[in-house]
């Protein structure tokens, strides 16, 4: 059922060798390859059949939900809308990634449409990695969207990465807040050659007592580009921070725009934005442990994507 | 084991009037004796950490030779030198986004095995565990970061180890255990030592106390010999503005 070209894409974006136990669902160009639900987790087809529905039920424990693509057909552009439902105290892993692989000049290319709603005091984990693959020279596109909602007490962790051959990408990325929430993002992305990638972000602190975390790390190689847009709205007391660091490698470019709107007087919104070449005194302190400079150039950029 | 020749480090001079080149390491000769811990002071801008960097091939040569057991490392690099069995620790340590204290211990020493890399932390006095997971970023007080700087130097077991400035961020009582550590490493290793510091702690401890002013060395020897000149209005780049009135009894 999986074919070698399949279990490298999903060994690289859900790092899985096999099947994953537990509640998963692998979507292999624009179909249904393999689901399995458990006791808490169930998984099924929505309406439209645009996407599926993992409804996690209340108290959920240490639980996770594989949801990997893979995309391997010439000239496929596949959409698709996905809602999670994470009940009250729930506390759950999901693991999404989608993984292309090119093999001839027609272009490939997959939007991830994921819809959060997370219950109170339930906490979410979700890892997306995004990877494309292959000798083909099509144009390899992904352009996810994350939207989380979240309830009182809630709390997203959001590990979002693009580690590489994706040629455009534009990353959306919307939060709204309630109270005493708490939302963490942290994006990785590298490009290279002539790829380009856009991240918009925008957080909307609600609720009274919600804090929000929103980390971004960029590399640009080659002759890429990347423009990162993030907005923290504050429409409560809240505590909100943005961390943008950009890494500029041979003659790349990065835009970054991080923007704070205080609309409540208990608002406290800080950001911090760095763009620039690798310092100095790093590439110095790794060379006089013994590293040549591209090594330490490797393992200063291998660190900043950590 | 270290013999610097006519060593000159020049740069265009932005300051003064004529915008001519000025020397700030002027033609410094001097052999370092194996085995020997050697403290260098002298007044802030004298050239201390210059030559330090010099040594290390931070900064590139202007003038002169460097040699390392007979060896001529001049033209190398720094990677090269690290080969050959110099460390440095710099004053300012650099920070790194994602990287830990761990990963750094690994890649001086090339040792992944956690009881070894204990072994280490113990070599260099760090006692907790969890320290070895810390990320050597903006996060860790200026205290921490010089501790693990240290570590990293000892760790990779150098024949020359070079210190700038260790002691600044560290509080006052660790400087003792700080000062008797690389004593220890150079009487059980045979490190050759240079330490650049204006610390007492340090200065006593040393074999050979030199005074670097303007790029040269105006003294080597013990420090009882060097305590007129520490002690001469030369040393303290404040003095002129306080005129001695205010002396806070500090080897600046």
């Amino acid at each position: 059922m999986l074919d070698a070209i399949d279990r490298a894409l999903l060994k690289t974006v859900a790092e899985l060798e096999e099947l994953p136990k537990g509640a998963y669902n692998i979507r292999k160009n624009g179909k249904l390859l393999d689901r399995h639900v458990s006791a808490n987790i169930n998984i099924e087809t929505n309406e439209d059949e645009t996407g599926i529905i993992v409804k996690i039920k209340p108290g959920t424990k240490n639980e996770s939900v594989h949801i990997p693509v893979i995309l391997s057909q010439a000239g496929l552009y596949d959409v698709v809308q996905n809602a999670f439902v994470i009940g009250d105290d729930a506390e759950v892993t999901i693991i999404a990634g989608c993984g292309i692989h090119c093999g001839s000049s027609e272009p490939e290319g997959h939007a991830g449409i994921h819809e959060f709603k997370v219950g109170k005091n339930a906490k979410v984990t979700y890892v997306e990695k995004h990877y494309a693959s292959g000798e083909g020279t099509g144009r390899r596109s992904l352009n996810p969207t994350t939207k989380v909602f979240l309830a009182e007490g809630a709390r997203a962790e959001m590990e979002l990465t693009q580690i590489g051959g994706v040629d455009d990408t534009h990353r959306v990325n919307e939060a709204v807040l309630g109270p005493n929430s708490l939302l963490l993002i942290t994006e990785r992305v590298l490009t290279d050659g002539e790829q380009t990638a856009v991240s918009t972000n925008d957080i909307v602190m609600k609720g009274r007592g919600s804090r929000a975390n929103m980390i971004s790390r960029s590399v640009m190689k080659g002759n890429s580009k990347q423009t990162f847009y993030a907005t923290i709205d504050a429409q409560n007391q809240c505590y909100g921070h943005i961390e943008c660091d950009a890494i500029i490698m041979d003659n790349g470019t990065n835009e970054t725009m991080p923007s704070l709107k205080a609309g409540h007087p208990d608002a406290e919104l800080t950001h911090e934005a760095s763009i620039g070449k690798i310092a100095n005194d790093q590439l110095t302190k790794l060379m006089s442990l013994g590293l040549t400079y591209d090594q330490a150039v490797n393992r200063i950029i291998q660190g900043f994507l950590k | 084991m270290l013999e610097l020749q006519k060593v000159y480090f020049t740069v265009q001079d932005t300051e003064g009037s004529d915008g001519g080149p000025r020397n700030i390491i002027d033609g410094i000769d001097y052999v370092f004796e194996d085995g020997k811990f050697y403290v260098i002071t002298g007044p802030n801008g004298s050239g201390k950490t210059t030559l330090a960097k010099l040594i290390m091939g931070v900064n590139p040569l202007s003038g002169g030779k460097i040699l390392f057991n007979g060896q001529n490392i001049s033209a190398l690099t720094i990677t090269q030198r690290a080969k050959e069995g110099i460390a440095y620790s710099f004053q300012q340590p650099a920070r790194f986004k994602g990287i830990t204290f761990r990963d750094l211990l690994t890649i001086a020493t090339g040792i992944e095995e956690e009881p070894r890399l204990l072994e280490i932390l113990g070599r260099v006095g760090i006692c907790p565990l969890s320290f070895l997971d810390k990320e050597v970023d903006a996060r860790l007080s200026g205290g921490e970061i010089k501790k693990i700087e240290l570590a990293t130097t000892i760790a990779a077991n150098p024949k020359l180890a070079i210190y700038d400035e260790p002691d600044t961020g560290i509080d006052l009582w660790t400087i003792g255990p700080m000062v008797s550590l690389l004593k220890k490493e150079l009487a059980e290793n045979r490190t050759t030592t240079i330490v650049v510091s204006h610390n007492k702690a340090f200065l006593e401890a040393a074999d050979v106390v030199m005074i670097i002013n303007s790029g040269r060395i105006v003294y080597d020897g013990d420090l009882e010999g060097a305590m007129p000149l520490l002690d001469d209005l030369s040393v303290c780049t404040y003095r002129n503005s306080c005129e001695g009135e205010r002396d806070a009894g500090c080897y600046r």
